[in-house]
């Protein structure tokens, strides 16, 4: 190496985290704000944009709506640190609170492109609360939604796989998982698939029935493989 | 043993169904360290003095204040107590939670405000009055002093709108004067020793009316003429201050809670300096901080940079009255930015809030900005120098027009003034002065500047109309009309260019309910429960400050609002804050008094009417 000139190896770190309980209740802004000083924290050397307003190299997957838990959250960062995804999420998650943390860590290696556009469809489970309907009623608001779905979107059926499982917990309580919120439909009707968008027909749905949406989350995205959907990958 | 209630979390979640910046009202953040009772060491909650330091506006300003971190530090580091925050819930949790009848609760463990063994506000300003009604209210906790048993948490307040008790005496058991660090601890010593031995209330109180600063308002008794001037304080001996001699005796605190949701003020914050030597005559701050401390500059460098590590924040504050006045000031920042780039590779940006900008100092901003030249600020106060003579503003026309010309050589664009009207003995020529001022910036802007640069050129003028404060020189004076003050910036508004000149100005009927508060007695209690019981709350947001509550409330009290404000105080009356010695003796401030006066005398005296200008 030559007097006067420092090769900073420059590593991406992609990583996916979760936010649950009160950490639900904090905006993707917020989020960001935490991470970055969780980083600084732990000491990490985060590189800088050059230019008048040097912004650390950070990036974050869409915004996931406030108040929804979330287990599928992503971010990349570039560290002028020569430190592999192990060492990442140790050192990170010693600086977050337990309530978000760093699940998965990687180095990549040579110039990747961002997956953050890959994400093509979340999978969001609601709970619902059934604990003033019955059972017919139950049949009755499966059916509607699905015709619902159906006939609200043109993209193929599997993407609306949806399940009900009943809870073990609570016979109160069934999980309704529903894949949406998808730059997939990108024509008409996408809007509907915006997640708020669907979350108020969703409720407005369940209110003939009476039922009651509980809690919600975010627990997988997936990327567009073909003509079918895969868990996206770090 | 009183039962500790606390909310859980499945009725957090309930309540906070559509409520907007939920993220004010949870508990995660990083640098909490209230005592968790679920942890059973040392017997549980049982053994432990709670307190409640409350901050009554919302989260994001409550927790820009350094003065809240410093308490929560102290108390949470003694083993036989513990402190939690709790902030003014805003306007749609508030109905949230009298709708669901749910009293409010601290946000680290959610226990409910009545649970907690002392509540101590800490006031910042007299707007935020009608928020403590609020929130004792919303605790379940009656206000009046009086009302409360034993089985009430001690009520108490300090901070800078606690220096003149009188106006919310009878809503709290005792105030803190002064620096609390030391006396806090000494107040939640006798607490225990109350709390484990069940004595009475009286006890406690009597027991803490020994130490310096500790004001009980049961415990003195004022006379009044017919007229409501103040005729005798029993006992004669005042409250002395609190005073902490070294400062560097307290460490900063370097593992400040850290906000999960951005706030007014995101950032490290540090104090380097109490107290200002300056002595302008109409600020408050300026004489009740007294005396001047600094720290120790190697010791801020270094606790500044443990600091900046601990919380991982990469901008900070150097927090006084007036920075230019720390005689290293220098040093403090060149240190720190070389200390903190030994460890660390990012940027960090230093902000000095009250620097008095000259070309001295202009270089050090040079020396703090990151990234785009933004703003630089003014603060001349007065358009002439006859009234920067008056309010002893020491800064010359000259050296800022100079200061200015040179800053925008060195590329800086955006410019922020100060001023205030209905300053005393206040002339049309001092307010058309300002304008002159104004124009006087423009025309260095326009020598200074390439014109593209001109044009994008934005001047941010901020008037404010002068409140008199309790112990300054100005606190005898009459405030100033608002239908005058109303006038006079009018005439500023139509003689500013207003191409370049962007121009604020606060609601000087809401300077005047600031300025009957903050000189106001023990009868403005009433006023400030029947605003509150009318609707008064965050009166110092312009959406909700409302004068004909105030005006009404002044009325049902029986009470003339220009009683404190424009008909002034004489200056050999007993007034109602002259029950607290701040340290700062009477005569010294009258001294100041004449020396205004005479400034004033040696100009042109023109108090016309403002229209006919």
């Amino acid at each position: 190496m030559q007097p006067g000139i420092n090769i900073i190896q420059q590593v991406i770190i992609r990583f996916k985290f979760y936010k649950k309980e009160e950490f639900k209740y904090l905006s993707h802004l917020d989020i960001v704000r935490i991470l970055c000083r969780a980083l600084n924290r732990a000491g990490f050397n985060v590189a800088y944009s050059s230019g008048y307003n040097p912004k650390p190299k950070i990036r974050f997957s869409a915004p996931t709506p406030l108040g929804i838990e979330s287990f599928a959250e992503y971010g990349e960062v570039t560290l002028n640190d020569n430190i592999d995804g192990n060492e990442f999420k140790e050192r990170i998650n010693k600086e977050l609170n337990n309530k978000m943390q760093v699940v998965e860590a990687k180095k990549l290696s040579g110039k990747t492109d961002s997956f953050m556009n890959e994400i093509a469809v979340n999978l969001y489970t609601f709970a619902l609360d059934v604990a003033s309907s019955t059972k017919p009623l139950l049949e009755k608001f499966y059916g509607s939604i699905w015709e619902g779905l159906i006939e609200k979107s043109d993209f193929m059926g599997s993407i609306y796989r949806y399940e009900m499982l009943p809870s073990k917990e609570s016979s109160n309580i069934v999980f309704l998982k529903i894949y949406g919120y998808a730059k997939i439909f990108k024509e008409k009707n996408n809007d509907f698939f915006k997640f708020n968008n669907f979350y108020l027909f969703l409720k407005e749905c369940l209110k003939e029935y009476r039922i009651c949406i509980g809690n919600v989350k975010k627990e997988e995205s997936f990327a567009l493989d073909g003509n079918r959907i895969k868990v996206l990958q770090i | 043993m009183k039962e500790i209630k606390i909310l859980n979390f499945d009725m957090l979640e309930k309540l906070l169904e559509g409520i907007e910046k939920p993220g004010r009202y949870i508990n995660t953040e990083i640098g909490v360290r209230s005592k968790n009772p679920r942890v059973e060491e040392n017997g549980g909650f049982d053994s432990k003095i709670l307190m409640a330091l409350v901050f009554p506006d919302i989260y994001e300003v409550g927790m820009s204040n350094l003065g809240i971190q410093i308490l929560y530090d102290i108390v949470n580091k003694h083993e036989n107590f513990t402190a939690e925050r709790v902030f003014s819930p805003w306007i749609d949790f508030e109905k949230k939670l009298r709708e669901e009848k749910i009293k409010i609760f601290s946000l680290e463990n959610r226990i409910f405000l009545d649970c907690f063994d002392i509540v101590g506000f800490t006031v910042q300003h007299e707007l935020l009055y009608t928020n403590i009604l609020n929130m004792l209210d919303l605790g379940g906790i009656n206000i009046y002093s009086k009302q409360r048993d034993e089985r009430s948490p001690i009520i108490c307040a300090g901070g800078p709108a606690a220096v003149n008790p009188q106006p919310i005496s009878k809503f709290m058991d005792f105030f803190v004067i002064g620096d609390g660090e030391e006396i806090i601890i000494h107040i939640l010593q006798v607490l225990k020793v109350y709390k484990e031995s069940r004595k009475e209330k009286g006890w406690f109180l009597k027991e803490i009316s020994r130490l310096d600063g500790v004001y009980v308002p049961e415990f003195y008794k004022f006379y009044y003429y017919p007229d409501g001037r103040v005729k005798k304080i029993e006992p004669e001996k005042k409250i002395k201050k609190a005073v902490i001699k070294n400062l560097d005796e307290f460490k900063i605190v370097s593992n400040p809670v850290i906000p999960n949701i951005k706030t007014i003020h995101d950032r490290f914050i540090v104090e380097i300096m109490r107290g200002c030597s300056r002595g302008c005559r109409f600020c408050q701050a300026g004489f009740i901080y007294r005396p001047v401390r600094k720290r120790n500059v190697e010791s801020l460098v270094r606790q500044s940079v443990e600091g900046l590590k601990n919380t991982g924040y990469d901008e900070i504050s150097f927090l006084s009255l007036s920075s230019s006045d720390y005689g290293e000031i220098e040093q403090l920042i060149r240190d720190t930015i070389s200390l903190y780039h030994s460890s660390q590779t990012g940027r960090l940006s230093i902000s000095l809030p009250s620097l008095r900008l000259d070309s001295f100092n202009l270089k050090l901003m040079e020396l703090i900005q990151t990234g785009r030249k933004t703003g630089l600020t003014f603060a001349p106060e007065a358009g002439s120098q006859r009234m920067r003579d008056i309010i002893n503003k020491n800064i010359k026309e000259s050296e800022m027009i100079e200061t200015i010309k040179m800053a925008f050589n060195e590329g800086w664009e955006k410019i922020k003034l100060y001023f205030m009207i209905g300053l005393p003995f206040e002339s049309e020529d001092d307010v058309r002065e300002i304008t002159e001022l104004i124009e006087r910036i423009i025309a260095a802007a326009r020598e200074k500047l390439p014109r593209k640069k001109l044009s994008r050129l934005k001047i941010n003028v901020s008037i404010n109309a002068f409140c008199p404060k309790p112990f300054t020189p100005f606190q005898w004076i009459s405030q100033d009309h608002p239908e005058n003050l109303q006038m006079k910036f009018n005439y500023i508004l139509k003689n500013v260019p207003k191409r370049y000149v962007d121009i604020k100005w606060v609601d000087p009927y809401k300077s005047m309910i600031e300025c009957a508060l903050s000189r106001g007695n023990e009868f403005v209690c009433d006023v400030i429960e029947y605003a509150w019981r009318g609707g008064a709350k965050f009166d110092n947001w312009s959406d909700f400050f409302n004068f004909n509550i105030w005006e009404e409330s002044f009325k049902r009290a029986g009470l003339d609002a220009g009683f404190f404000t424009t008909a002034g105080f004489s200056e050999d009356e007993i007034l109602p804050w002259d029950v607290i010695d701040i340290g700062v003796n009477k005569k010294f401030l009258l001294k100041e008094y004449d020396k205004s006066k005479k400034c004033a005398a040696g100009y042109k005296y023109n108090t016309a009417g403002y229209n006919k200008i």
